[in-house]
């Protein structure tokens, strides 16, 4: 073998079988733990998935995305509500809307270091907050959150039923799944994992960095987006929660937990994050403890994350294999 | 609203919205006061972020969790001796000792890695510290009483000023200006302000910065404790008032400039005073103000007020 089938071979890419495993996995989660519980992983792994982009692969951290996912929600809830219209229209109305916000704050912060990024991200988060909360409250009814939203039918399958409402969230979290997948394997995909390894080359050999930057931001809003507007329908109500920093907060934590800059460390970091959250609240309503020092020995101990730690493994033993060829072969 | 900001709000009866008639110059001037007051808590709150970040390169995000236990070491302490006094000391003391193990334990294991990773673990800690309080502590607010020799006001002309926030300004007025002295004059200072501008050629010259930068963490803690103790007996003890006072300190730096002290100072006390008047005139707002101002300063001028270009 020349040496640079030897390096193909040992970087990472995902292979489209692993959209389709995961899938199959996927559909029979329900039967495996409780369908509320199913659902829930499947929305917060579209908006894992979205923050993943941005984090993982383009290298920037925003900490107010809560902003897409809780805007995404209450567009979708207020559509639904007041205009009445129709499942499709109210999803794609809220994917618009987180869109559109998040070229507004890419126009105006995409430009700063990440630092810097990271902490204006998060200001422009608990501005949307606040004014969800107080001179806002006529739409969004405050704290009490949007209420009286009219249930969607599929066609003729109605989506109040959890299993329904599972699958179809199922359906579309697998076209986003795939959607994620064929945006690695494009150039840009490429130019991404470019970007995050060393920005200055990359910067160097032409790219602009800023646009690539401000096109991750927003691709990763409109998947914040969906997921609010799933979530909508899932719940039935917008609860002020979901503009709330510890969602912001919660997406960063479950996404480094899985792996950042991996494929399926998002599903990961989900399901484990809320799986973990669920298991804990049995016994004591202080999760955010131990989940809080999990993180932070996870960041200590496996900054690569679940599968971040497991591909590293996977990586030395691959390498350490055609080493061994190569010196015998 | 987050609590700090009840301390601005026209008094009961006005429900947010003061009408242009109302206003008269002494209730400017007292809003002014309260704004000076509240952008004092600010200014040491973005103080210690500043010295932090610009020593350290890391943003941390407990900050105003360490403020939080400043709170609560004021709160056992004034229960244990009664003396406020004894209460503040301890709080900046005990606090800046944990923060200077966190940094030795938990930071300094990060270093010369991703930079993103001091940052998630601070994030970590603010998620884990409030939880930890509130095992120990309980989930109701514990208040603390003003100290005899600090309540009550003093009568200014018109002005009735109470003395507890006076207190506070010139407090922080003192503590900033040993500050300024300490990194002026001594050699400790010195050595830290070179390490903010160039740590390599600091550790060349044969420092142990290793050393300086666990001070130096300390001292940005303490400083938070010290708000966060000094804010205690306007608004109880709680256990997430650290999330409030953290978002503070950012947008003060944002506005201010990060790594600028000057920069902290000046925004800290405008951000104050801003979220003071708003509170008078459109009481809703006062909340979304400050993102505003930062929003603002954003667009305008990005590296803050006193930033130096090319640390945005």
């Amino acid at each position: 073998m020349t040496k640079q089938e030897m390096l193909k071979d040992v970087e990472p890419r995902p292979r489209s079988t692993i959209v389709w495993a995961t899938a199959v996995a996927l559909i029979l989660l329900p039967f495996v733990v409780s369908t509320p519980l199913a659902t829930e992983i499947l929305i917060w792994s579209i908006f894992a998935l979205g923050f993943n982009l941005l984090l993982g692969y383009t290298g920037v951290l925003s900490f107010g995305h809560a902003a897409y996912f809780g805007l995404g929600a209450y567009t979708a809830g207020l559509t639904l509500r007041y205009w009445h219209v129709g499942l499709w229209t109210s999803l794609a109305m809220g994917t618009a809307a987180s869109m559109l916000l998040a070229c507004f704050i890419g126009l105006v912060a995409i430009r700063r270091r990440g630092v810097y990024f990271a902490m204006i991200s998060l200001a422009f988060g608990q501005m949307l907050y606040f004014l969800a909360l107080s001179p806002l409250k006529d739409i969004t009814r405050g704290e009490d959150g949007l209420t009286h939203i009219p249930s969607v039918n599929l066609f003729f399958i109605s989506l109040e039923e959890p299993r329904n409402l599972y699958y179809f969230i199922l359906a579309i979290t697998v076209l986003m799944l795939y959607m994620t997948w064929r945006i690695l394997q494009s150039p840009f995909g490429r130019l991404l994992q470019a970007f995050r390894e060393n920005e200055e080359r990359a910067k160097a050999c032409g790219y602009n960095t800023t646009l690539v930057k401000f096109f991750s931001l927003v691709l990763s809003a409109c998947y914040g987006g969906l997921a609010g507007s799933l979530n909508t329908l899932y719940l039935g109500y917008v609860p002020l929660t979901t503009l709330f920093w510890l969602t912001s907060g919660t997406i960063v934590m479950m996404t480094v937990l899985g792996g950042k800059g991996t494929f399926l460390g998002p599903l990961v970091g989900v399901a484990v994050f809320l799986f973990l959250q669920n298991t804990i609240s049995l016994f004591t309503p202080r999760w955010e403890l131990f989940v809080g020092a999990i993180f932070v020995m996870i960041i200590l101990l496996f900054p690569g994350g679940i599968m971040g730690t497991i591909q590293e493994k996977y990586l030395n033993r691959k390498m350490i294999r055609l080493q061994k060829k190569a010196a015998t072969g | 609203m987050p609590s700090f900001l009840q301390e601005v709000s026209p008094p009961a009866g006005s429900k947010g919205r003061i009408m242009l008639s109302d206003v008269s110059w002494s209730v400017i001037l007292m809003q002014l006061f309260f704004g000076l007051a509240l952008g004092s808590i600010f200014v040491l709150l973005a103080s210690g972020l500043s010295i932090i970040y610009g020593l350290l390169d890391i943003v941390n995000f407990a900050h105003g969790a360490f403020a939080m236990l400043g709170a609560y070491v004021v709160f056992l302490a004034v229960s244990l001796s009664g003396s406020f006094a004894i209460g503040i000391v301890s709080a900046i003391v005990i606090v800046a000792i944990i923060g200077m193990m966190v940094e030795f334990f938990l930071l300094k294991p990060l270093y010369g890695k991703d930079p993103l990773l001091p940052l998630l673990l601070t994030f970590g800690l603010s998620v884990a510290i409030p939880d930890l309080i509130k095992i120990a502590f309980g989930l109701i607010g514990k208040p603390v009483p003003y100290p005899e020799a600090l309540s009550g006001a003093t009568t200014v002309g018109p002005l009735i000023l109470s003395n507890y926030r006076l207190f506070i300004i010139f407090f922080t007025l003192a503590i900033l200006v040993s500050l300024w002295l300490f990194l002026k004059k001594s050699d400790l200072g010195m050595i830290m302000r070179a390490a903010t501008r160039d740590s390599l050629m600091v550790q060349v010259l044969g420092t142990n910065t290793s050393r300086i930068w666990t001070t130096g963490f300390g001292i940005g803690i303490g400083l938070a404790a010290l708000a966060g103790a000094i804010s205690v007996p306007m608004m109880s003890a709680t256990p997430d008032m650290g999330v409030e006072m953290t978002m503070v300190a950012f947008v003060v730096t944002v506005v201010g400039g990060l790594g600028s002290l000057g920069g902290a100072i000046v925004g800290g006390l405008l951000i104050g005073v801003i979220v003071a008047f708003t509170s008078l005139i459109a009481g809703e707002y006062s909340n979304v103000a400050m993102y505003f101002c930062m929003a603002v300063i954003l667009l305008i001028r990005p590296r803050g007020l006193f930033g130096e270009i090319g640390r945005e």
